[in-house]
């Protein structure tokens, strides 16, 4: 009886947003006869991103683990569809398929020695480790194009149509953003963020806190790895600048934007992120400064992200 | 015998924290540890749960030898403990608190699909309500009074079934009403869960009121152990600790 009443007072709650969700979705699969094609073509950047930031913040808000190496992970998963593509002919699905498979691998393998070690030791490794695959990919010449990258990388004719790339990625990202959800609110999710909260007192409700957060670690690589393929099949190309650590930083600086505590986080960073960079880029050389200077105020101000704030506004509403 | 602690070792640096510990806990019994701060009580209940490595000894629980066994697997064993320092997820609710505990120990913490929000909400409700927190179930962890977050620390360590419960100071900084009703709380628990009890404890009324059993440790070493009247009366337990408190234990 408690167990009905209280999935009615859930549905209850949740019926204005799903009716936003559905606004929400409908404004998405209506976009491409909404926008101009080169607006079409930042919202395919947007996506990928922001499953990169979904992926990410699956370890940052959910486990509590500070990673400055997402980018390598993310390169994996571009290179790897990229090499099969371009220079071992592959099909565009066994290409595809492999990415994450290949990102996990490597994510485990990373993971393992970083999990070894906590805090700031952690996010050092992380780093660390994101820069030896960013030499890997400018060194290894004949297998990655070293500083050249991979260019002209051959995919279906599908891709030329950007309306045919958007609804692909959209279907694609939005198929893995709905997969990290199902697995927040699972209950391996919920002993993450137990993790986050008292790592410690974890191991003392019998779980072996080191095997959850390199758990974290594969996934959060498997979807980096999904995000990166996606990028390379758009862009046609793949550069060894997509392991770099600033891009590491834009993924980081995103989630913490757009509030890391909130699943819709990464999200609405990527949105503001992204619409804050292009439309201070039209006006300025200096850019750079005045996104920084913007970044600074939005996360001091909102110490939970543009949504943790809008989500405390809200409820203090009600 | 449910927990025997055998001639126990450590020290860090020059400075010996645990020194020769022998220590015995019976099915249903209730075990207090007693002793200035600084006596290496809580130190022992970290060397007993895996937290710190001991230097020299051995600790068993129902006869198997945990010595070297990691936190998280002595956990699963059925030893529950809580915290000096308060110990819980402060974001998350007491439901969740209390319900992370029930995923691991039924070995649902792997599950990558389900539904977290309602499982087990029923075992959840039952263990709030033993520790007299089913109306704030809702309410972050964080967010709880000082005696509710020591009662919700009880709450998670009864969610794995403990057979054994090992509690350090249970009762601090909470009120005299407070205290009467968790000394009731964790008396019940034991002895109708039939669950071996040892607790650390400064307030003497509570130690003499509930336990079978009491430990004096003074820097380091287990300098007494019997019955409360015994230790009541014994000479050195007076000097060390009791002290004062000689004439108001009495009265209790």
């Amino acid at each position: 009886m408690e167990e009905i009443k209280d999935k009615l007072e859930l549905l209850r709650g949740r019926i204005p947003r799903a009716i936003l969700f559905a606004i929400f979705c409908a404004f998405m699969i209506a976009l491409p006869a909404l926008i101009g094609k080169s607006w079409l073509n930042i919202t395919v950047e947007m996506l990928i991103m922001a499953l990169a930031a979904c992926s990410l913040n699956l370890m940052l808000g959910y486990t509590g683990m500070v990673s400055f190496g997402p980018a390598g992970l993310y390169a994996v998963g571009a290179y790897t569809t990229g090499i099969l593509l371009a220079k071992l002919g592959t099909g565009i699905v066994p290409a595809m398929i492999a990415a994450p498979i290949m990102a996990a691998i490597v994510g485990w393998g990373v993971g393992w020695i970083c999990v070894r070690r906590t805090q700031v030791y952690f996010a050092l490794l992380t780093l660390a480790f994101a820069q030896i695959i960013w030499t890997i990919i400018f060194e290894w010449y004949p297998v990655t194009g070293g500083d050249d990258g991979l260019v002209s990388i051959p995919t279906p004719d599908f891709f030329f149509s950007i309306t045919n790339s958007y609804y692909f990625c959209l279907v694609l990202v939005a198929s893995c953003i709905y997969a990290i959800w199902r697995i927040v609110n699972s209950p391996f999710g919920g002993t993450l963020q137990a993790i986050r909260e008292n790592p410690g007192r974890v191991e003392f409700i019998g779980v072996n806190v080191k095997r959850y957060q390199l758990a974290a670690f594969v996934l959060s690589s498997l979807f980096l790895g999904v995000a990166g393929s996606l990028y390379c099949v758009f862009s046609g190309s793949a550069f060894p600048d997509y392991a770099h650590w600033t891009k590491s930083t834009d993924m980081l600086v995103i989630c913490l934007l757009g509030g890391i505590y909130n699943f819709s986080g990464p999200i609405v960073g990527t949105a503001v992120y992204t619409i804050l960079i292009k439309t201070i880029s039209k006006h300025t050389m200096q850019w750079n400064l005045i996104l920084g200077v913007i970044v600074v105020l939005l996360v001091l101000l909102m110490r939970n992200g543009v949504v943790g704030f809008l989500s405390q506004k809200l409820s203090r509403h009600r | 015998m449910l927990l025997q602690v055998k001639e126990l070792w450590k020290s860090f640096g020059g400075l010996i924290a645990v020194c020769d510990v022998n220590l015995q806990v019976n099915s249903d019994e209730i075990v207090s540890i007693i002793g200035p701060n600084g006596a290496g009580k809580s130190t022992l209940f970290n060397l007993i749960t895996g937290h710190i490595s001991l230097d020299k000894g051995a600790v068993f629980f129902k006869d198997r030898n945990i010595t070297s066994m990691p936190p998280h697997e002595i956990s699963s064993l059925g030893i529950g403990r809580s915290f000096q320092k308060i110990n819980i997820f402060p974001r998350l609710t007491s439901f969740q608190n209390v319900q992370v505990a029930l995923f691991s120990a039924t070995g649902l913490s792997r599950s990558l699909f389900s539904k977290a929000k309602l499982l087990l909400s029923e075992k959840v409700q039952d263990i709030l309500e033993s520790v007299g927190l089913a109306d704030q179930a809702r309410t972050l962890g964080g967010l709880l009074a000082h005696g509710d977050q020591k009662r919700l620390e009880i709450g998670i360590a009864l969610a794995l079934n403990p057979e054994l419960l090992l509690l350090d100071e249970p009762t601090q900084g909470m009120s005299a009403a407070e205290t009467a009703q968790t000394t009731e709380l964790i008396y019940r628990l034991s002895k109708s869960r039939g669950i071996g009890l040892a607790f650390v404890e400064h307030d003497m009324k509570v130690v003499f009121s509930i336990s079978d059993k009491i430990y004096v440790m003074h820097q380091g070493a287990m300098i007494f152990c019997g019955k409360p009247e015994e230790v009541r009366c014994n000479e050195e337990v007076q000097r060390v600790y009791l002290g004062k408190e000689k004439d108001s234990a009495a009265k209790s």
